[in-house]
């Protein structure tokens, strides 16, 4: 007997949607484009933090060498550097390496660099430290030692940068919490209206439902049925519509800051999931709210 | 069946009924009637639970609506069947939904709300007009559509308000035949009326409603 109430109230609650389509199409579409701001965001959000802990799980240090430094020369830098506590070579950039390199990431102003006489750029190495044995790299102790050496004129390393990086990520987080919660209450709004309109248009029949003996659950039920058929379908369509743009712009390469070529991923599946449930709660909690605050008066 | 112990009730300043003390057995035939304003429809009403009184009991089948909880209430109306007075019909929906609708809210089988509704529409003469909706048919028809979905839940108590007001006396005979076909199977009717034409040759008991007094 349940499933064939669950049934009847499914048939009700889509003949109310078919019904009522102008005011559910309104109400879908605009938690659609809510859904669709809160998932860009999340989309940022995801991207920004994966590049983070990319860079952020070793600590890498360019080291500049002075020029006219030997092969030889260079040789007995890379062992002195070898020799320091969680310390690798990533590779080691020449004076030409490092110009060519300028010249892809400058791509079509790289004409720039044609009246160069001389090229004013450093060899350099790039050198990791990997956190061993429980003890974290200090950076600046690394960047005196390796300035100690002969042969090395500066070292650069990004740990400041990144510092301010994650500080920029949670005001990032905050920004994204307050607008999520405020798209929250603004799809809350839709929803509850939504159904309450449908309700007005269907009061003749709710009556008479009552009147026939029918109980408070067995009115209510295709009402919240309906509100949780507009929060699947908004979340669908809102992940299908984010998915569609997330192909479009991961077919374009993304370089940040002009250097690097990041790698752009979509919504990992937990996040997909919680949009997807976000906006069915949201449907049946609108409609929740519609369908009590209808039969109090 | 139906009990009332010295039902009171008012709207504001405007008192409905007084004192109303009265029984009606199991599968009793009643007229209830007087003049307009008398109190009928809200007697019916309190009878059916649609409203309360301000003081007084009111037993149904042994059930005492003043303590009977919103839920056990709408399972009650489903043993009670109304006719209108306005039919309140669903205009948008066919005469064969109109009807299974009051079937449809107990949950049953979809095969026996088919076959309980045809049966309802046959006993009312409409069954050639099912898929039709309510405004394309007589007034006549459209009472007697209102009485198939009062009765299609075979229901323990039949309340019927100003049944025959709209009709014309070829058609309000022929609404009395079914009513008593209706209590001939068992069930209690009672017809709220003014018509003095209604209760001329009957046999049934009537109660005389005035100024929400039973004077008679």
């Amino acid at each position: 007997m349940r499933f064939r109430l669950w049934m009847y109230f499914f048939r009700q609650a889509l003949t109310s949607i078919l019904n009522n389509r102008v005011f559910h199409a309104i109400g879908l579409s605009t938690m659609v484009v809510s859904l669709l701001i809160f998932g860009t965001f999340l989309i940022l959000f995801v991207n920004l933090n994966a590049w983070l802990g990319g860079w952020g799980q070793s600590l890498t240090m360019s080291v500049y060498l002075k020029d006219g430094t030997s092969e030889t020369k260079n040789d007995e830098i890379a062992s002195l550097i070898r020799k320091l506590q969680g310390a690798e070579i990533k590779r080691f950039i020449s004076k030409e390496g490092a110009l060519r390199d300028l010249r892809k990431a400058l791509g079509s102003h790289a004409g720039l660099l044609e009246g160069m006489s001389v090229n004013p750029l450093p060899a350099s190495f790039e050198v990791i430290f990997k956190d061993g044995d429980g003890q974290k790299t200090d950076p600046l102790k690394m960047k005196n030692e390796l300035e100690s050496i002969e042969g090395v004129d500066e070292v650069q390393y990004s740990e400041e940068w990144l510092k301010r990086f994650k500080g920029l990520m949670n005001m990032v987080r905050l920004v994204g919490f307050i607008i999520g919660g405020l798209l929250c209450m603004g799809i809350l709004f839709i929803v509850t209206n939504t159904i309450k309109l449908t309700i007005y248009s269907r009061r003749g029949e709710i009556e008479i439902l009552k009147l026939v003996g029918a109980t408070d659950w067995f009115v209510k039920a295709p009402f919240l049925l309906e509100g949780v058929i507009q929060g699947i379908l908004s979340g669908i369509v809102a992940l299908l519509a984010l998915f569609a743009g997330y192909l479009l712009l991961s077919a374009k390469k993304m370089h940040f800051l002009g250097l690097a070529v990041l790698d752009f991923v979509f919504l990992p599946n937990e996040y997909v999931f919680s949009i997807l449930f976000i906006s069915v709660a949201l449907g049946l909690i609108g409609s929740f709210i519609a369908v009590g605050r209808f039969f109090d008066v | 069946m139906i009990q009332l112990f010295h039902v009171f009730k008012n709207f504001g300043s405007n008192v409905a009924l007084r004192d109303v003390d009265l029984r009606i057995r199991e599968g009793e035939f009643v007229f209830i009637t007087g003049p307009s304003g008398a109190g009928k429809t809200t007697l019916l009403r309190l009878i059916f639970g649609a409203e309360r009184p301000v003081s007084g009991h009111i037993l149904i089948d042994g059930i005492n609506l003043n303590r009977i909880s919103r839920t056990k209430l709408d399972l009650l109306r489903r043993k009670i069947g109304f006719v209108f007075q306005d039919f309140k019909l669903l205009p948008r929906k066919t005469l064969f939904e109109n009807v299974a609708l009051a079937l449809e809210v107990t949950g049953e089988r979809r095969s026996f709300i088919r076959k309980k509704t045809h049966q309802a529409l046959r006993l009312v003469g409409l069954a050639e007009k099912q898929t039709a909706y309510p405004l394309q048919i007589s007034g006549g028809e459209q009472q007697r559509v209102a009485i198939a979905r009062a009765i299609v839940k075979d229901p323990l108590i039949l309340l019927a308000d100003e049944p025959t007001g709209n009709l014309d006396p070829e058609l309000t005979k022929d609404i009395m035949v079914l009513f008593r076909s209706v209590y001939m199977k068992g069930t209690t009717v009672v017809v709220a009326t003014h018509s003095r034409d209604l209760l001329e040759d009957t046999e049934q008991r009537t109660i005389l409603l005035n100024r929400g007094r039973i004077t008679g």
